[in-house]
């Protein structure tokens, strides 16, 4: 992992860190005596379940854990680590190489990735999809009675998570978002997510995935202002076994999601290899 | 306003440059279990409008109704057709929102004027994938209301971040940063949301033709959804920076039922960039 590929993986994230509506005080959030968000307040319900509506971040990594495998380099940068989890720059953090569950299909894909370190869907304005959105900035979560939504700071279209018990299709279009259904089992939200464009990034390093990828997410609402979030991969072509990461996912509250138009501006795209 | 024929084809393929990569597509067609259907089932687009806790319930896929091609020809140059871009649906507000008015009505200011004579020279900004922004982005394609207690969301297939409007109670703030989306406050006044936003840039145009806004642009959308398949957004705009007083389109949509947004990434295979000149 060198400098360069760690700047290149920022390079399109950060603009709407220069923010406005920060702080708008949002009507229905519980609050303690002194007025301040109560994060250990009993999770909301709607329609007899768990809300998961609220803006959401990954708990960030420690500039000691990042600096243990990525090298005293990433803080040179001045990338702020409150943007974002380690498991986005990697999925298998902590795993040795040789001990990453790749098929050689899924091996060469990563190759092919890390020697085109600049194609990280980011730096091109196109959409990280699962689970780099969830892993960068924040996201926004907004529960319908039929649908779920969650909205991005990155160039990502909204993804859509029907919940009206609509089955996943059996021949997808390949898009980079996938197509995503979802149903509670009990007061844990389960999202499945097939339909992915072959080959895109699963992660900063480069791990890939294919057409053949299952994403399963499970969101529990601990409480107001936490959640658990696990997501399991399966996909045979590229891992030789499914795999697990998880995060905690905390709430900002009375914020919002920043609007970011990623080629407002863009000044990168000539300094790049094609 | 007659129009040349490179500046139409400029704003109209630059717009929907990105709406071929949808138009290949895919779950169009997911019999929806809400749908009100007649005995054939056939969706019932005539049925009553649906509520939401004691709302209307605007949820749904909405597109502008298309002009007959008889009073498109009337403003577009009679080659126009010949161009082969895939407007099936146009709707002529798109293309220039103040259609309707007489000269003698109008009320673009001259520096605004001066701006659209100018802008025929130019790409907008949907031809560097950069947002359509309200109206253009209701008009163009197919757009998704997605209503909940609190806040109503509306999804595009164009290249816009995602719209919010908060139903939640709270006013619009004071102070907002200019962006492409601006910030939107929704309330009931009984079966019509209305819907007062600003914090708009000056960047985004209002139709195709290139009319301008200001920063003070403020707009104020009533949305009826009369019945089931059918929905009227009358549309103020109030920008006395290029206008000389408030003006109101009516605007007329049809719902598109058992059907979806589909993803539009518009930066997917650009080749454009390196043609545009500005």
């Amino acid at each position: 992992m060198t400098a360069i590929r760690i700047a290149f993986f920022f390079s399109a994230i950060g603009t709407p860190l220069a923010a406005q509506w920060v702080n708008q005080p949002t009507p229905g959030t519980p609050r303690t005596r002194d007025g301040k968000a109560n994060l250990t307040a009993p999770a909301p319900r709607l329609n007899g379940k768990p809300d998961l509506t609220g803006l959401w971040q990954a708990e960030r990594t420690s500039e000691q854990e990042l600096t243990s495998l990525l090298g005293k380099e990433v803080v040179s940068l001045q990338i702020d680590p409150q943007d974002f989890t380690k498991n986005v720059m990697n999925l298998f953090w902590g795993v040795k190489p040789e001990e990453e569950p790749l098929t050689p299909a899924g091996a060469a894909a990563y190759k092919r990735h890390q020697a085109e370190e600049d194609h990280w869907p980011h730096t091109q304005c196109l959409p990280a999809g699962i689970p780099g959105d969830l892993f960068v900035l924040a996201f926004k979560i907004v529960q319908a009675p039929r649908e779920i939504l969650m909205l991005t700071e990155i160039a990502s279209p909204t993804r859509q998570i029907y919940t009206d018990g609509r089955s996943l299709p059996k021949d997808p279009e390949p898009t980079y978002m996938g197509y995503s259904v979802g149903r509670w089992q009990g007061d844990t939200l389960l999202v499945e997510t097939s339909g992915f464009k072959d080959g895109e990034w699963l992660d900063g390093f480069g791990h890939a995935r294919s057409e053949s990828m299952l994403i399963t997410e499970r969101y529990r609402r601990r409480d107001f202002g936490h959640m658990d979030l696990e997501i399991a991969f399966d996909d045979a072509k590229y891992y030789t076994r499914p795999f697990t990461v998880k995060a905690a996912l905390r709430l900002i509250p009375d914020s919002d999601i920043l609007e970011y138009v990623c080629p407002e501006n863009e000044k990168d795209r000539v300094h790049l290899g094609k | 306003m007659k129009m040349t024929i490179p500046r139409v084809v400029l704003a109209l393929s630059a717009m929907s440059a990105s709406m071929i990569g949808s138009m290949a597509a895919q779950w169009l067609n997911h019999p929806d279990p809400k749908t009100l259907r007649q005995r054939d089932g056939k969706p019932n687009l005539s049925a009553p409008t649906p509520r939401l806790n004691g709302k209307p319930d605007l949820t749904g896929l909405w597109e502008a109704d298309g002009t007959p091609r008889s009073e498109l020809k009337q403003a577009l140059p009679p080659d126009f057709f010949d161009l082969q871009i895939d407007v099936p649906n146009l709707t002529k507000y798109v293309v220039n929102l103040l259609w309707d008015f007489k000269p003698e009505q109008d009320p673009t200011r001259p520096e605004a004027a001066a701006l659209v004579k100018q802008r025929s020279e130019s790409n907008g900004p949907t031809s560097r994938c950069l947002p359509g922004s309200i109206p253009i982005t209701l008009l163009l394609l197919p757009f998704k209301i997605v209503q909940t207690p609190r806040q109503i969301v509306m999804l595009f297939e164009h290249y816009d971040p995602p719209r919010q409007i908060f139903t939640d109670g709270r006013r619009l703030p004071e102070q907002l940063d200019p962006s492409w989306t601006g910030y939107a406050t929704g309330t009931w006044q009984d079966n019509t949301l209305v819907v007062e936003s600003r914090g708009y840039n000056d960047k985004g145009w209002l139709d195709a033709v290139g009319h301008p806004r200001s920063e003070s642009l403020r707009l104020t959308e009533r949305y009826r959804r009369r019945d089931f398949g059918h929905l009227v957004l009358e549309l103020t705009v109030d920008d006395p920076k290029y206008y000389s007083r408030p003006f109101t389109v009516s605007l007329p949509f049809h719902l598109i039922p058992d059907s979806d947004v589909l993803e539009a990434v518009c930066e997917e295979n650009e080749k454009d960039y390196v043609h545009l000149r500005n």
